[in-house]
């Protein structure tokens, strides 16, 4: 298989030879380099190195998010201690999945914009923003690089605590600009493996339209543990070494890295991972 | 007119270390009809004096809303009020858009007063000719500020500008501690009588020379509220007209006089001086018309 | 003044013959009739102070601060027009951000006074423009350790123990001395932020004058570990415990005159 980034996702052709000496896009010249100012622009075609999927759940007293500390080159497990979740003041937090790149410039420029806020405060004693207007913020900014053709190439969870209204937020925004809410929400191969472990889990105290009494700081975090490990059994991109994020009126907390505890005792009956059985 | 030769450009400080042209900057505040502004732990409230330029004009707005949350009341210059007040409703758009959040109150008067400022520092400028009160309610409560054309804003308990102005500060600063605790009603009332100090001898409040606009939570002792959506928000709202008739009903009973006003409610134009070369037109019909915005310079 | 009516002082892009900017002497003017701002190094960070004057009994209590926050650990006191405060501090925020967009690391108080600095000199070579009629102290504590700059109208700048400008500075800067005089080579004696806040809060209310000047508020931030090595406001309490022991110092004072 051609292990190129260039060729994530795309199947081989005859003609495609495997070249070692091949390095994108130094070796191989750019057919676009040459051609007339006039040609089309390209921008980013894909994500380089990558975060998988992260977590999010409203529980009891806020929200709670989960990340992995993997950033993959490809299938290349490539950095194994990076911290994808990232706090925002006092009361927000960001899980950040997909490129890493394009997440380091996000934290740079909200941490930015933050400090700014911040100075000025002391001017006029304004509360910081509130957690759901960096999430439109940062909905306005997706969509806006997205609408250039040029995305931000993440698919990010904010979770927090407005301290006005007194209630927990949970909000979802990607690089196509989609946004949406729920008191569950997962990202990428999450969304299809995870979510609805939580929406289950959720569903079970809180009641279908989530009116119920909420889960527990404690069980909430087994759910978060219990869905990471789930993940790291069936995504390839995940790695046993994960954080999770708690945010509430009293603040954000971010914990030490941490393991799910995994049995592989199943996996000697597979084909092409045990003993060959035929 | 000469004074001395340090005042007849903004970059040049005098051997005090004034801005002259600034000073007279804030002298064309005081050519406009004045302006009151008070606030109480709820609600924020302006009132302001019309004039009209004529006997076949109408009276010259002088509250401008500029979101569900701020709006100014102006005394001074009217076509830069304008140029202003578009500024701060860019600035509050832009924080809608942007971020979902209702400006700031506090940051959208620092962005004209910033604004404001470099106009007294480049020259080929003027300073703004004229003065804002701004009331808004935010996160942090309902606030009052005044913008002057020197680029500064402060915040106020309760403020003047514009004509004859010091008369209602001096009511203002006797009476201002009871207004935290104030409802809308009495708050009002406070804004009447100050309002009616800037007044010439002989001159009355009317419905049709006075303008109220509101910040807060509604209240149907004073406000016609099926009339307006914005009050039953407790948003900006302006009352005027026909709509300020009980208030003014309630003031004047409230002071012991007569509910129905004086029985002349227009006297006789009596053209002044001030009036004569006035930035927003004369609170009466003065004989020469057409001078109403003075911009020439 | 002997300038007057020269005609050499009427823009900042003329000298007059003996060499002097008399433009930029007037601007210092400005600063002159200022409530005095006040900023004092201590052992573990920066203390800035200003006696904020009250042109009228309406404006809202605590509210129209004249120290401004320029980055997290910078923060910045000017004496003189107001809003030529807020424009210098808009650009000190400017400032503050490019660096870190450029070098991924916060400014130093230094560098930052030093780009400050070179802006407010920029306003003094045209005559297109007025200088800035403000002094400005700019505070902070950063990996060099607790600093305190003053920046003047003709765009000089100096790095201070202590220091104050605006009405009353030379009484300010003797008392200054005397605290300040204490210290020894080693630093022995030196003060905390929690004592600096205390002087400051003294020498305000010392060179305060009550008889000429309206009345002030006493607004005091700092930078130090206490607030996380954040420019902050002094806390309420402490603030209220520095005014009124400054105010009582006062009184102390008189009494013994």
């Amino acid at each position: 298989m051609n292990q190129h980034p260039a060729m994530w996702g795309h199947p081989m052709t005859p003609h495609q030879a495997f070249n070692a000496h091949t390095a994108f896009p130094l070796a191989t010249p750019n057919p676009m380099r040459n051609q007339h100012a006039s040609s089309p622009v390209s921008h980013t075609q894909q994500p380089l190195v990558t975060g998988t999927s992260v977590l999010g759940l409203k529980y009891k007293d806020g929200v709670m998010l989960a990340a992995d500390n993997l950033a993959s080159y490809g299938s290349l497990a490539r950095f194994r201690d990076i911290q994808r979740l990232h706090p925002l003041g006092n009361h927000t937090c960001l899980a950040v999945s997909g490129d890493m790149s394009d997440y380091q410039y996000l934290k740079k420029e909200l941490d930015g914009l933050l400090r700014e806020e911040e100075a000025l405060s002391l001017s006029d004693s304004h509360p910081a923003l509130h957690p759901s207007q960096i999430y439109a913020f940062l909905a306005n900014l997706f969509y806006a690089r997205r609408s250039k053709v040029n995305p931000i190439w993440n698919a990010i969870l904010v979770g927090g605590w407005d301290a006005t209204k007194e209630e927990s937020f949970l909000g979802y925004v990607d690089l196509l600009g989609t946004t949406y809410s729920s008191p569950t929400l997962a990202t990428g191969f999450g969304s299809h493996i995870a979510q609805p472990l939580l929406r289950e889990a959720f569903e079970k105290k809180a009641g279908i339209d989530g009116k119920g009494e909420l889960l527990t700081a404690e069980e909430a975090e087994a759910l978060l543990n219990e869905c990471m490990k789930v993940l790291f059994y069936r995504d390839a991109r995940s790695l046993n070494k994960y954080q999770i994020a708690t945010v509430t009126k009293e603040g954000v907390q971010i914990s030490e890295s941490k393991s799910a505890e995994t049995q592989w005792g199943f996996a000697e009956a597979l084909r092409g991972y045990g003993a060959q059985q035929q | 007119m000469f004074r001395n030769s340090y005042d007849s450009d903004n970059t040049t400080f005098s051997p005090q270390g004034k801005l002259h042209q600034v000073e007279y900057a804030l002298e064309a505040v005081k050519q406009g009809s004045a302006a009151i502004g008070l606030r109480s732990a709820t609600h924020a409230v302006l009132l302001t004096l019309k004039r009209s330029t004529g006997e076949l004009a109408t009276y010259q707005k002088k509250l401008i809303r500029i979101d569900d949350h701020v709006g100014v009341a102006i005394a001074g210059l009217t076509s830069d009020a304008r140029v202003l007040s578009n500024f701060m409703r860019q600035q509050a758009m832009s924080s809608k858009m942007l971020y979902n959040r209702p400006i700031p109150v506090a940051r959208v008067v620092q962005g004209i007063a910033d604004r404001a400022q470099t106009n007294t520092q480049q020259y080929g400028r003027r300073p703004y000719g004229v003065g804002f009160l701004v009331i808004g309610r935010d996160e942090t409560g309902p606030h009052l500020y005044e913008f002057s054309p020197s680029g500064t804003a402060f915040e106020y308990y309760a403020h003047s500008i514009g004509a004859r102005s010091q008369s209602a500060k001096t009511y203002l600063e006797k009476n201002f501690e009871s207004f935290e605790s104030a409802d809308l009603a009495t708050l009002i009332q406070h804004g009447l009588s100050a309002l009616h100090d800037t007044l010439q001898q002989d001159k009355h409040l009317s419905t049709s020379n006075t303008s109220i606009a509101i910040i807060g939570p509604p209240s149907d002792e004073v406000e016609n509220l099926a009339s307006s959506g914005a009050a039953k928000r407790g948003n900006f709202r302006v009352w005027e007209n026909d709509d300020v008739d009980g208030l003014l009903r309630a003031w004047r009973r409230s002071r012991g006089e007569p509910e129905d006003g004086p029985k002349e409610d227009e006297p006789a134009a009596e053209p002044s001086a001030e009036q004569a070369q006035s930035a927003e037109g004369s609170e009466q019909a003065p004989e020469a018309p057409g001078e109403d915005v003075v911009m020439s310079e | 003044m002997s300038s007057i009516g020269t005609g050499y002082d009427l823009s900042v892009s003329t000298y007059s013959p003996d060499g002097r900017l008399f433009q930029v002497e007037y601007a210092s003017k400005a600063v002159e009739a200022a409530g005095v701002a006040v900023g004092l190094r201590c052992s573990d960070g920066v203390v800035l102070g200003v006696e904020r004057l009250l042109h009228s009994k309406l404006l809202v209590k605590g509210s129209n601060r004249r120290i401004q926050s320029v980055d997290d650990h910078i923060g910045m006191a000017t004496a003189g027009l107001l809003a030529d405060g807020k424009h210098l501090a808009e650009r000190g925020r400017d400032e503050a951000s490019n660096f870190r967009d450029t070098y991924a690391q916060p400014v130093t108080v230094q560098i930052l006074s030093d780009r400050l600095s070179a802006y407010v000199q920029a306003y003094t070579c045209y005559g297109s423009v007025r200088p800035f009629g403000i002094s400005t102290l700019v505070g902070g504590v950063d990996k060099t350790g607790s600093r305190l700059f003053c920046i003047e109208p003709s765009g000089v700048f100096y790095g201070y123990r202590a220091t104050a400008v605006g009405k009353g500075r030379a009484l300010a800067r003797t008392e200054l001395e005397k605290v300040l005089g204490k210290v020894d080579e080693a630093g022995e004696g030196s003060l905390t932020v929690r004592q600096g806040v205390l002087e400051l809060a003294r020498i305000i209310h010392l060179v305060h004058d009550d008889n000429k000047d309206k009345e002030f508020e006493l607004e005091l931030t700092w930078v130090c570990e206490e607030s996380g090595n954040k420019h902050a406001l002094v806390p309420a309490d402490l603030l209220a415990e520095a005014d009124a022991k400054g105010r009582a110092a006062l009184e102390e004072g008189m009494e013994e005159d």
